[in-house]
């Protein structure tokens, strides 16, 4: 970003004194070796040569250092290398005529050749202006956020002109902010305000020293003023740089609108995907919730018409299947109500893994359908600080998924390792393994639709909803010696002292 | 024959678990409302209490101090899965044991005849010698046999031990058990009690992972079981 307007650096330093210590040095410089080779130079190529110096004086250092150069000349050539030499005074009077067109010469020349050099200049500058200008805008072009506008808008500011900006923008209250904590000049942003709803500039004394003023420039956009540029810089360099100041608010203005609908278009999104899911929760839900709902009524209706009491008990024992099959539908979905309100507070507390995982064998109970569970954790592992009655249902949930799709009486694997500041709880069986190209841990997305397993796809969306709460991930994989493997992590603390026994 | 009393507002549960208690050969009497079943438990002074902690009429808790004020007679609460913090809220009132709804008769039965024959039998009555899975208590002489190996127990060990088997098949919230075991002021070490409970588990369980006789109450305590429920 810096460097961008070298031209600007060389063009003070050319005003000041250098330049016309420079100028001397120049006619020192054809003085002196002109000296020596006077006898063999005609008068008039002396003239020459110091006409070259002054040319090449106004068109490296300008105008004010070529007329003294001129006078020097002049006086020079005069002093040294006109009859008698060492005085001012002239025996020839012809040399009048010479020193005057000399100095006319040197005067128009260093009048040209100092514009001639000074457009050039300001042609750099122009180029080094447009060229930043242009980065800018592609930088702006690029940003996804409006903290990368109003840094970049910032960044170009400084480098360009040593001017602090900043960006500030509307709420969803229409009340201006600064995008960076802490940039905005002012607190009270009366001023912004002014700028931001008549649409116009406004300036005021800066507060934060002797000629230097903030401006606050709208950025104007067709439809509405989407913001204020706040820039505190110079006053002159300011007013100098007006019509660069308003490119840049203008381009950071369509930056902010682009963002703005690009937001937009998002929201419509995802209202339109929060749609669908809804059709896709009702459907799913009134199938789901509806199948063991009929085969209860169906039940009950064939204990009620069944005369031979042999049957019963078979028809008693499906009924209470499906009352608990609907028992843990509705948990479930009672669960992801309650996660996704937001109103879960986490009950925290350091226990041992162990704890939880054996309650959630036992809680799960016949619903584990003969499937031996073994459960491997290094001995090593450290207390870690959970929600036990959620993560009991993550474990619950992993277990009963597990039970459901592998084959009969195959054993299941619940399995712990340390890594890199957390634990990895796996649950891994020797079924069929998770069914590619599905959102699994999203809601109501089952592996196999519609199928003979009961179930409403909730499982693995809370478990990821209370394992992110707890800061950790899950994920589903299908491991290369087949089976499938849930794994999800929570982070070690550093877990309080246990209250040791005296010896 | 024992005296049971229900106080539960929602018909269809009153209804079956009274024909489970008939079944059992209990007198059963029942209510809808607190009001109308404090009012029972003093003319009928029942040895057991079924209360739903849900009561249209106001907070079971009250039923649960008001009944503790002048009887000794277990109380098993119901109350819904999730709501651990009210059931924890009812043991250390004075309840005795809790139901998780739904739940089944089987569940309901095994509770409820484990809290009369705790008072049926007296608490902590003269057995010395006490046996479970593999384990072998000799409380007079305090000493711990597991597969007839002598088995080694620190004090906490052994008086959270005992503490288990003086109260078999209730179940014994955390904060009971940190002030019998540790004594009053240690009820921010759940954490220590939670490893003492394991290493009594390392100590005496064939698979502590998957305790049988030590069992978790999540978000509420344990629960010692003498027999190992079949799985």
């Amino acid at each position: 970003m810096h460097n961008r307007f070298p031209k600007r650096v060389a063009s003070l330093a050319r005003r000041g004194v250098p330049g016309y210590f420079l100028a001397v040095a120049a006619c020192a410089a054809v003085a002196l070796p002109v000296r020596l080779l006077a006898p063999w130079l005609a008068p008039a190529n002396i003239v020459m040569l110091f006409l070259l110096a002054v040319f090449l004086v106004a068109l490296y250092l300008g105008r004010r250092p070529a007329m003294l150069a001129a006078f020097l000349s002049v006086a020079v050539f005069d002093f040294f290398f006109v009859q008698p030499h060492f005085s001012f005074a002239v025996v020839d009077a012809q040399y009048l005529v010479t020193f005057s067109v000399m100095l006319a010469v040197a005067l128009i020349t260093g009048q040209f050749a100092a514009r001639l050099g000074q457009q050039a200049e300001e042609a750099l500058e122009r180029e080094s202006h447009t060229r930043a200008l242009y980065e800018m805008a592609r930088e702006l072009a690029g940003a996804v956020s409006v903290a990368q506008v109003a840094e970049t808008t910032q960044q170009f500011l400084e480098a360009g002109l040593g001017a602090t900006a900043s960006l500030l923008l509307p709420d969803a209250n229409d009340k201006l902010h600064a995008v960076a904590e802490g940039q905005a000049v002012s607190q009270d942003f009366s001023l912004p305000r002014r700028a931001y709803q008549r649409g116009e500039p406004v300036e005021v004394l800066g507060f934060s020293g002797r000629g230097v003023i903030t401006l606050y420039l709208p950025l104007l956009t067709p439809m509405r003023a989407r913001g204020v540029l706040e820039i505190t810089a110079e006053a002159g360099l300011l007013h100098q740089e007006r019509a660069l100041l308003d490119t840049v608010a203008s381009l950071a203005a369509i930056a902010v609108e682009r963002l703005h609908y690009a937001e937009v278009a998002r929201a419509v999104e995802m209202r339109m995907a929060a749609e669908r899911l809804r059709h896709s929760v009702l459907a799913s839900l009134s199938h789901d919730l509806r199948t063991p709902l009929t085969a209860l009524v169906g039940l009950a209706d064939t204990l009620l018409l069944d005369v031979d009491p042999a049957t019963h008990r078979e028809t008693a024992q499906a009924l209470r299947e499906q009352a608990m099959a609907l028992t843990r539908m509705v948990n479930n979905l009672l669960d992801l109500a309650r996660l996704s309100a937001g109103g879960v507070v986490l009950r925290r507390e350091w226990q041992p893994l162990e704890e939880v995982a054996g309650a959630a064998i036992k809680l799960l109970g016949t619903a584990l359908d003969g499937h031996p569970v073994t459960v491997r954790l290094p001995t090593d592992l450290p207390l870690l600080e959970f929600d036990a009655v959620l993560l009991e249902r993550v474990i619950g949930n992993l277990l009963d998924n597990a039970a459901k799709y592998a084959p009969a009486a195959s054993p299941i694997l619940l399995e712990a390792h340390l890594a890199q500041g957390q634990v990895e709880v796996s649950v891994c069986d020797e079924g069929p393994g998770f069914p590619q190209g599905l959102e699994l841990l999203e809601p109501f997305v089952r592996g196999a639709a519609e199928s003979s397993q009961p179930g409403i796809g909730l499982g693995l969306a809370i478990c990821k909803a209370i394992v992110e709460a707890h800061g950790g991930r899950l994920e589903l994989a299908n491991p290369p010696e087949g089976g499938a493997r849930a794994r999800f992590t929570l982070p070690l603390g550093s877990p309080p002292a246990i209250d040791e026994e005296m010896p | 024959m024992s005296r049971v009393l229900i106080v539960e507002d929602e018909p269809q549960i009153r209804r079956f678990v009274r024909l489970a208690l008939h079944g059992e050969g209990c007198e059963v009497t029942e209510t809808g409302t607190l009001r109308e079943g404090l009012a029972l438990a003093g003319d009928t002074r029942p040895d057991l209490v079924i209360l739903d902690l849900g009561l249209p009429d106001g907070d079971g808790l009250d039923f649960i101090r008001a009944w503790r004020a002048w009887s000794e007679a277990p109380l098993l609460v119901l109350s819904a899965r999730g709501l651990e913090a009210d059931k924890v809220a009812a043991l250390d009132a004075g309840a005795d044991d809790y139901l998780s709804k739904p739940f089944g008769v089987a569940e309901l039965l095994a509770r409820a005849r484990a809290l009369l024959r705790r008072r049926g039998a007296g608490e902590g009555a003269a057995r010395p010698l006490r046996e479970f899975g593999r384990v072998a208590v000799d409380l007079a002489r305090r000493e711990v046999r597991v597969d007839g190996q002598a088995v080694h127990l620190t004090p906490i060990e052994y008086r959270l031990l005992t503490l288990f088997l003086s109260h078999p098949g209730r179940v014994l919230t955390h904060r009971q058990l940190l002030r019998e075991v540790w004594g009053p002021g240690h009820g921010n070490s759940g954490h220590t009690l939670r490893v003492y409970v394991g290493r009594l588990r390392h100590l005496l369980e064939q698979d502590p992972t998957q305790p049988q006789h030590v069992l978790t109450e999540i978000g509420v305590g344990y629960r010692f079981e003498s027999e190992a429920a079949p799985t």
